[in-house]
């Protein structure tokens, strides 16, 4: 199954790190490129299932771009 | 600027500055008083430390630091937390018993406040234990450090309590004006991160000053400290004022500090010290975090730095806080540097001014034991309190009790709430300035102010006088009796 970002739901994700126990993998944390969301994979759901996280945390279909700025850029990134 | 005044040190006090030069020896010398566990059993990294660290915070008098060695996936990783998550601990640092009360705790910070000779000590970079290791290529924070989410609807893996040293962009060279200060950071891609300030703090102000004059900004952001350092980082000291140099001299004992790869100067016995640089106008998604206020903060953009290197000692310790609904590590950490300003200023114009007790969710509610001069003098030194640099934006809630009351004693100060209040000697001031996180404000940035005057009536005031007052014994003797009931508890002679 593809992993997709528990938070907006994006397929745009790359995984960070892989934990190992005795050769294998016991985990991996994966970062979302579109909403910036961390998560590992043996976190409990109420992280990284979208149907067991809170809506208020849950970004699909919100204006990235919309955010407020704590800290104006002074111009536009080059 | 610094001054020339020292602190004098109990023998004891001094035994413990000399020998704690560094967060290991701080948790070797807790380990010694019972104040250090090592966790036994393998854990998860969530919810496992999450669930530990509460635990180890809900006993506010003598929690435990904690360490945790053996976190699965991440073989031979150590993270530390809780380390000033008890009044315990912050007593056996400043030399005193771990049963001693608060309020002696804070006179004792109250004693030591504003002493800032410089202690410090120059160390070589290649002799510094922090320059053991050295990665500067595929640098990847997730290997390097055991990341985990604090709080479950954090939006990532968070350092929440590493002191980030920078320099100002526009006169780099000048050490006064290289800041020192606690930021919370959201690790973003593997070599990235976010550093939240706002325009009115030191960093923040550092920011917008680089992005201006397209200038670089250069952090160090240290985790695993002096236990000095991040307890006195978090106090406010004027902008050209160095922390390295008031940390040291609060303690009391000298910090060894060296000079990173990027100029500034570090902690030559910290754990670990990420350097980075601001990307200049780029900014990334962050939050939410579980703030001090026990509410998550929203999602915003925020700055963006790219790490240059990593130095790090053999087997380095990630020290981490607990932080979200109260009562937790930050609330110990920061609540007597908290209290202790709004009491030195107070006391230069009232020195009627007994105790400040500011420990609640960063001074939102503080409570101010005091002598009224005259009736009603309690409602302005309230006033006064509000125009403090703290209080601007933090003194929410302020309740005013008699000097004879110690506002570190909260069934005191219920006491006095019970039998002194009026309702008409509540005062609120609407639509005051506000810290923008305070989930009750009116909108972001600005709420309501309150005053509950609990102090006793005199004359010409003649409602509610109580000539006939008990006088309840008090004072240093009933103390030293509590100490050696304490003791008979728990089998003593
Ligand atoms: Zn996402």
């Amino acid at each position: 199954m593809k992993t997709i970002c528990p938070r907006c739901e994006s397929p745009g994700v790359t995984q960070m790190h892989a934990g190992m126990e005795n050769g294998q993998i016991l985990w991996r944390v994966w970062h979302c490129k579109d909403c910036a969301y961390t998560w590992r994979d043996s976190e409990p759901a109420e992280s990284i299932d979208p149907k067991v996280r809170p809506a208020w945390a849950q970004m699909k279909g919100v204006d990235i771009d919309s955010l407020r700025q704590v800290i104006p850029p002074a111009r536009k990134p080059t | 600027m610094a001054t020339e005044k020292t602190v004098s040190l109990s023998a004891e006090a001094r035994a413990v500055a000399a020998r704690v030069g560094s967060l290991r020896d701080f948790l070797d010398y807790l380990g010694e008083h019972e104040q250090c566990v090592t966790w036994p059993d393998a854990i998860l990294p969530e919810p496992d430390i999450r669930n530990i660290s509460v635990a180890a915070g809900n006993n506010v008098s003598t929690g435990p630091a904690v360490i945790f060695d053996k976190i699965r996936g991440y073989p031979g990783k150590r993270v530390a937390v809780n380390v000033h998550g008890s009044f315990g601990n912050l007593a056996l640092l400043l030399g005193m018993s771990k049963t001693t009360p608060v309020r002696e705790l804070f006179f004792e910070i109250i004693r030591r406040w504003g002493s800032d000779k410089p202690l410090l000590e120059r160390v070589a970079p290649e002799k510094a234990p922090v320059n053991e290791n050295r990665v500067d290529k595929n640098i990847n924070l997730y290997d390097l450090l055991p990341l985990y989410r604090i709080n479950a609807n954090d939006g990532g893996f968070y350092i929440g309590k590493a002191c980030v040293v920078s320099r100002d962009p526009l006169e780099p060279d000048n050490f006064g004006k290289q800041n020192v200060g606690i930021y919370r950071i959201q690790v973003m891609g593997p070599d990235t991160f976010t550093l939240l300030s706002i325009p009115a703090h030191d960093m923040g102000r550092q920011m917008l000053m680089a992005e201006q004059h397209g200038k670089p900004l250069k952090v160090s952001v240290m985790i695993g400290n002096h236990p000095a350092m991040p307890m006195f980082a978090a106090t406010p000291v004027g902008y050209d004022e160095s922390e390295f140099a008031y940390a040291s001299q609060m303690m009391g004992a000298p910090l060894r500090l060296t000079t990173a790869v990027n100029g500034t100067d570090i902690l030559a016995d910290t754990e670990m010290v990420i350097e980075g640089e601001l990307q200049l106008n780029q900014r990334e998604v962050e939050g939410p975090f579980g703030e001090f206020p026990g509410s998550y903060s929203g999602v915003r953009k925020v700055p963006l730095f790219r790490v240059t290197s990593v130095s790090h000692r053999n087997n380095p310790i990630f020290e981490n806080i607990y932080i979200g609904k109260g009562w937790t590590e930050h609330d110990t950490l920061i609540g007597l540097n908290t209290s202790a300003p709004i009491y030195a200023q107070l006391k230069k114009d009232f020195p009627e001014v007994a105790a400040v007790n500011a420990l609640y969710q960063h001074g939102l509610t503080g409570i101010i034991s005091v002598k009224n001069r005259f009736s009603g003098f309690a409602k302005s030194v309230a006033m006064r309190a509000l125009g403090t640099p703290h209080g601007t934006m933090y003194l929410k809630n302020l309740i005013l009790v008699d000097e004879n009351v110690d506002p570190f004693d909260l069934n005191q100060v219920m006491w006095a709430l019970s039998t002194r209040t009026r309702a008409n000697d509540i005062i609120v001031i609407p639509n005051m300035p506000m810290v923008p996180i305070d989930p009750a404000a009116e909108v972001p940035g600005k709420g309501h102010r309150l005053i509950i005057d609990a102090t006793s009536f005199m004359a010409p005031d003649n409602l509610g006088a109580d000539p006939h007052l008990v006088d309840r014994p008090m004072g240093p003797e009933i103390d030293a009796l509590m100490q050696r009931l304490n003791e008979l508890q728990k089998g003593g002679a």
